[in-house]
């Protein structure tokens, strides 16, 4: 066993030939989840009593506001090994999240407010989920807008890791200063601690649903990763021969 | 002359020798001011309710305005790299540099607020209010914009990316603030949010000056 693992993950050629796989295995099991978690939600589970068939995009909105606060901390996990074991692979990692979790997060602020016309009536109220996803859209806007602005990719990689730290820190402070200042929205869907309030018809398809997001995010973010080695390691030989090769 | 004293020495020095940076942010926090009522009424109980919050935006913009200078003059003549050299911790010479920042730029601002308050007919007892809350969120504010200059340090000329990166973060303390003024205009206990302002006050002002070292160490040049 040993070390040899810390070396072969540190080793872009390598992570981007086994990052393929995973990302195709990803790619399929995502497909099939969420195939059947939409259809079973959007066809078969039943209506609500208070909001119809409108708490439907719930199989889209809730994996995908999940996703958008995890995708953060899996960023402040990379951002922690970056800074402890210096590998670069974190770093990639870290500027793929930060692209992706800026998208969920737009995903998520959209979809609720299309969810919030028919249901309060607005797309938008300055309630504490919506604002602090505002917020978190934000910092993912900053951390891309940081990282394009430094020239030196090592100094990019630690500032935005730094922010990234900092940020993480600070986000249950903003959740909870949000949710005093302001709370509308319905509260959590799906908690560890508790039972769900929804029956096991409504419930089980959302987590189908939130299972196939997750690996959707894990997709994108190889994919994504991938793309970001290639650009770095542009100038070593085996970028070459995998681009001549494909 | 320890370390510490001639570190003061020196801010002052700078200071006084730019007599322009200490006034832009008054003049821009009382223009600022001055545009509210032509943009939206000369009514002056109109103006009473919503002036707090406006001194306290404007403030906060003033802020920003020096913030992107805090470490650039400094980074660009090499004295930065003289921190290294000290026999004193950098998040140590750090909290001495924020700590003058606050005192010869933030304070001076915190003063001049009154007048802005005058100008928006904003009652005394929430003016009161306002100028304890600034005083204790100042310190936190100073400390997020020194991590956002010091990280957009190896950037080109680009002074605005560090508050767009920052202001974010800004959120809890503005929180608090605009719960402190509102609890003071209906003349509730203040108090308690008081304490937690100077709460996160006090963690950003212990804990953010390392992250502002780690920050400076990366953009010098060093290991980090």
């Amino acid at each position: 066993m040993g070390w040899r693992w810390f070396h072969e993950w540190g080793s872009p050629k390598w992570f981007y030939d086994r990052a393929g796989r995973w990302q195709r295995v990803c790619g399929f099991l995502a497909l099939a989840l969420l195939l059947v978690g939409t259809l079973w939600g959007l066809g078969f589970a039943p209506a609500d009593y208070q909001q119809g068939n409108s708490y439907r995009i719930i199989y889209l909105h809730v994996p995908v506001a999940f996703l958008a606060q995890a995708l953060y901390v899996a960023m402040a996990v990379c951002a922690i090994v970056l800074f402890v074991w210096k590998m670069k692979l974190a770093d990639v990692g870290m500027q793929a999240l930060a692209v992706v979790g800026f998208g969920f997060t737009v995903l998520a602020l959209f979809s609720g407010s299309i969810w919030g016309k028919p249901t309060w009536g607005t797309y938008w109220v300055w309630d504490a989920r919506l604002t602090s996803m505002l917020i978190l859209g934000f910092l993912y806007l900053g951390l891309i807008g940081l990282r394009s602005a430094i020239k030196n990719p090592d100094l990019a990689g630690k500032a935005c890791a730094i922010l990234v730290l900092v940020g993480v820190v600070n986000l249950p402070i903003i959740k909870y200063s949000v949710e005093w200042w302001s709370a509308l929205h319905q509260p959590a869907s799906f908690k560890l601690t508790e039972k769900p309030a929804m029956p096991a018809s409504m419930w089980v398809p959302l987590l189908i649903n939130l299972l196939g997001y997750y690996l959707v995010a894990a997709y994108l973010v190889l994919a994504s990763m991938r793309t970001v080695i290639l650009d770095r390691e542009r100038g070593s030989a085996w970028v070459r021969e995998v681009i001549e090769r494909d | 002359m320890s370390v510490e004293h001639r570190f003061l020495v020196r801010e002052l020095k700078l200071v006084l020798a730019r007599p322009g940076d200490f006034f832009k942010p008054m003049w821009f926090l009382i223009l600022v001011i001055s545009m509210v009522p032509l943009a939206l009424s000369p009514d002056s109980k109109l103006l009473g309710e919503i002036g707090s919050a406006m001194i306290w935006v404007a403030t906060l913009l003033a802020l920003l305005l020096n913030a992107d200078q805090l470490f650039r003059d400094d980074f660009v003549d090499g004295v930065l790299e003289q921190w290294l050299f000290f026999n004193r911790p950098l998040f140590w010479l750090v909290i001495l540099k924020l700590f003058c920042h606050w005192l010869f730029y933030v304070v001076p601002l915190i003063l001049v607020t009154p007048l802005a308050g005058m100008m928006l007919s904003v009652p005394n007892d929430v003016m009161i209010a306002l100028l304890v809350t600034l005083l204790l969120a100042t310190p936190a504010l100073t400390c997020f914009s020194a991590l956002g200059a010091a990280l957009t340090l190896g950037t080109a000329r680009s002074g605005i990316l560090g508050v767009l990166v920052m202001l974010p973060l800004f959120a809890p303390v503005i929180i608090l603030a605009a719960g402190v003024l509102t609890r003071a205009s209906d003349g509730s206990d203040i108090l308690p949010l008081l304490a937690l302002l100077g709460a996160f006050s006090i963690a950003a002002a212990t804990l953010l000056p390392l992250a502002v070292g780690v920050a400076l160490r990366l953009n010098i040049g060093g290991s980090s």
